[in-house]
């Protein structure tokens, strides 16, 4: 008996019982019967309400009336859903987030500050035809995580060594707006002698004084979001840990760097740089990063045409960056058990419910601007993509108002920040990128609206917009 | 600041001014972007971009001497019956006034019932048409990712299958159109979910009509029987679609809708002779061991379903996105099981 134990104690530590699992999750993925969908997006763009309203949907979607696009629904091919996310060690607190968007008055989640997964089964019967052959039922699993989006910008430094990250930030800060928010730190930085002996509270309180920089440059009025690094922003469980005390040198890196102390500036940097990318970054990226079969960018547009062009090139920098550190490409069999690649992307833009209907194709458009140069290294990849205007919820209802003769589309909801029902309209989106002179505070509107209650019970298509259309699109070809 | 600036500035409204857009049907809808005060150059790009919303239809040119020909013909026909039927009367009434009233109440009854038909006939023919108009206009709005465009046709559509067989889906499909959904996807929408029991209701009928006739030919003894029999069974079904599709069938009607038809399948493009090859081919492996009939009646039961699936595409009011490959095979496979079960028992 003892021997038994101590066998089930030994197989336990070695991870042999995990190797199984991994083993049985590869070949379902190979099989297409596991399927990794990436939610990607930087922080605030509205990961967790989507993961959430989907698998809400999802698990109504046996009654065939919330997704009228997605096929497999609408045709009432999809048996039952479960929610297998129990199965995981760290769960996506999907009763939470839920019950936090159907209390009265409803609120939006929290931001993310941990990682956690998802797992839903879909029991659905194949349509007619060879398919058939295989069975008439089957199961696809689908996998996704919720991690806060300010540490998807770490990806890139692994493949960056301490000098080239260092560059790199350096050509970020040393234009605008970032220059002039950063002025201080910088002189701050020059008068540092980066060889010489340190003492840690000197250490310690140059990356507090950093880490703040990073805060008041993703507040408005900056609203930038490639800042690096992420955890800095969003520690998880790495708060108060000494990798947090990070902060790239902006001034010329040190001509001799071999003769710097070991407790020098830029040794500390240098050492941690790399510590912080093997234990922050890595883990992060091989355990939830690699093997992904599709993927959706979602992208808050409305937020950048409210700020204006700085903040709209420095998030096209960002998805540009980040989505280098994705695989794309087509995957036969063997390419999907061993190494899976992402064969489909679909770009969002989310809150397509905070301007009015008629000006979605627009909002398509001109997320198509934004992603443009991403767009086109994907295709080179003969990857298929996408770009669609999303609401996962939708906060306002659409109106029209009498205005000097003439009807005008409008919105109707309630505002976030006070919870006053209002009525807007929010201004046109642009199809071109605006000139600068034109990018004045006038222009657009868009308002944060607080979500629409939602039901209890059934769900129906005016709970979202598009949200069918993006899983038929990610998922359609699955559930044949 | 710019004097005029090319775009439109946000308004803040209180919530009172607002009207709902579902209950201002009969109100104009003017979407902000083509107000009259103030048009940005943005929206003459949009429609140099997209195509004119009607297509013009050109109508078949007839010619002046083919219609006083009939016209002609129509006259001197319809006199001489007449002459005829009078001089009938008359002489039944000359033998006894009874056996004259007796002739005279069935003339009348015939004159109604043919009134009743050819006026059943020309709505038939006006429904085709109006059919017609829709499938183009939904065409065009499948290109368009517009916003309002559809109003026509969703109007349209509610007004004229007003009382018939399809107004109670249509009705909720219409009512459940959400109002974030562009044109395209309005008629996206509408195409799945609009028509889904119809469809169903037409393929049925198709198929049957198809098995039918291909077991009829396969064993009917006459050969010279065979036409006749599938032009039978064609004519029944061609009446049935129309009438699934809520389209007022008379002779009338079937007559025009099999003239379309022919035309529809006499300039099939390749896809469709590829697909009926195709099935062709389905066919001789399996019926290899059939006899020369059988292969007779394989055939049959292909042509019907043809001039079915053209029916189909005739009478529906939405143009059918995806093409229905499966249904020629999968009814030249039930003719096959069919003959070879019937064969087994007689040998």
């Amino acid at each position: 008996m003892g021997l038994q134990d101590t066998l089930k104690t030994l197989v336990h530590k070695s991870h042999l019982s995990d190797v199984s699992r991994h083993l049985k999750h590869r070949i379902e993925q190979g099989l297409e019967q596991r399927v990794k969908l990436a939610v990607t997006g930087l922080s605030r763009s509205g990961k967790t309400v989507f993961i959430s309203a989907l698998a809400r949907h999802l698990q109504q979607s046996d009654q065939g009336l919330s997704l009228p696009f997605f096929s497999a629904a609408a045709d009432g091919r999809i048996i039952g859903t479960r929610d297998c996310s129990h199965e995981s060690a760290i769960p996506f607190p999907l009763q939470t987030t839920l019950a936090g968007l159907q209390a009265s008055p409803p609120h939006w989640p929290a931001s993310t500050d941990q990682l956690s997964e998802v797992k839903l089964a879909l029991r659905y019967r194949r349509s007619p035809g060879l398919g058939r052959m295989l069975g008439e039922h089957t199961t696809l699993y689908l996998d996704l995580i919720d991690y806060p989006g300010e540490w998807l910008l770490d990806l890139p430094m692994l493949e960056w060594s301490f000098a080239t990250w260092c560059r790199q930030q350096q050509a970020l800060f040393f234009a605008s707006p970032r220059l002039e928010a950063s002025r201080e730190w910088l002189t701050c930085q020059q008068q540092l002698d980066w060889l010489a002996p340190a003492d840690d509270t000197q250490f310690q309180q140059l990356a507090h004084t950093f880490r703040d920089l990073l805060q008041q440059l993703r507040e408005p009025p900056y609203c930038l979001s490639l800042l690096q690094p992420g955890r800095l922003l969003m520690p998880g469980d790495l708060s108060d840990s000494p990798l947090l005390n990070l902060f790239p040198i902006l001034t010329d890196l040190p001509a001799n760097p071999d003769q710097a102390a070991p407790d020098s500036l830029y040794s500390r940097l240098k050492s941690t740089y790399y510590a912080y990318r093997e234990h922050a970054v890595r883990p992060f990226y091989e355990d939830h990063f690699r093997h992904f079969d599709r993927q959706i960018v979602l992208v808050d547009c409305l937020k950048t045409l409210n700020r204006g062009e700085a903040c709209f090139t420095d998030m096209q920098q960002a998805l540009n960056t980040l989505l280098h550190s994705f695989h794309y490409g087509h995957n036969s069999l063997l390419r999907r058990l061993v190494r899976p690649r992402i064969s489909r992307v679909l770009f969002a833009a989310t809150k397509a419910d905070h301007v009015t209907a008629n000006q979605h194709h627009n909002l398509d458009r001109f997320l198509q601007l934004l992603v443009e140069s991403a767009q086109r290294e994907i295709r080179f990849e003969q990857v298929e993509t996408h770009c669609l205007a999303i609401a996962s919820l939708r906060a306002t209802s659409a109106a029209q108002a009498k205005l000097d003769g003439q009807y005008l589309s409008c919105l109707r909801g309630h505002r976030k920040d006070n919870g006053e029902e209002m009525a807007l309209f929010p201004g046109e989106v642009p199809v071109e990128l605006p000139r600068a002179e034109d990018w004045n505070s006038e222009r657009f509107r868009f308002v944060d609206f607080a979500p629409r209650p939602l039901p209890v019970g059934p769900l129906r298509p005016e709970h979202h917009i598009r949200l069918d259309q993006a899983l038929e699109y990610l998922l359609g070809d699955l559930l044949q | 600041m710019n004097p005029t600036p090319d775009w439109k500035r946000p308004v803040e409204l209180s919530p009172d001014a607002l009207t709902d857009p579902d209950n201002s049907d009969s109100k104009p809808q003017i979407s902000p972007v083509s107000a009259p005060r103030e048009i940005p150059p943005a929206l003459a790009q949009d429609t140099n971009d997209n195509p004119p919303d009607e297509v013009p239809v050109r109508a078949p040119a007839r010619k002046r001497s083919r219609r006083w020909l009939w016209g002609a013909l129509g006259v001197l026909a319809s006199t001489a019956i007449g002459t005829e039927v009078y001089r009938l009367i008359s002489w039944s009434n000359d033998i006894h006034p009874l056996l004259g009233a007796g002739f005279a109440a069935l003339t009348f009854i015939l004159t109604c019932a043919l009134g009743i038909e050819v006026h059943r006939g020309l709505r038939g023919n006006r429904q085709l048409k109006q059919v017609h108009a829709l499938q183009q206009q939904a065409q065009t709005l499948l290109t368009q990712s517009s916003h309002g465009n559809s109003t026509r046709l969703t109007r349209q559509l509610g007004r004229q299958y007003h009382g018939t067989v399809l107004q109670r889906e249509l009705q909720s499909a219409l009512q459940q159109l959400d109002s974030s959904y562009n044109d395209q996807e309005i008629v996206q929408y509408l195409d799945r979910h609009a028509l889904s029991q119809a469809d169903t209701a037409a393929r049925r009928c198709v198929q049957r009509y198809s098995i039918e006739s291909g077991v009829l030919v396969a064993f009917s003894p006459w050969a010279s029987f065979d036409m006749l029999l599938v032009a039978w069974r064609n004519l029944r079904m061609l009446r049935e679609v129309a009438a699934i599709y809520g389209i007022a069938s008379g002779p009338l009607t079937q007559g025009r809708l099999l003239k379309q038809v022919l035309q529809n399948l006499a300039f099939a493009g390749a896809s469709e002779l590829s697909l009926e090859a195709g099935s062709a081919l389905l066919g001789s492996s399996l019926t290899a061991s059939l006899s020369a009939r059988a292969g007779q009646g394989l055939g049959a039961g292909l042509f019907t379903a043809r001039t079915g699936l053209a029916a189909i595409r005739l009478c529906r009011p939405l143009p059918a996105q995806h093409k229905e490959s499966a249904l020629p095979r999968k009814i030249a496979k039930s003719i096959v099981q069919q003959l070879t079960a019937r064969q087994n028992d007689t040998l």
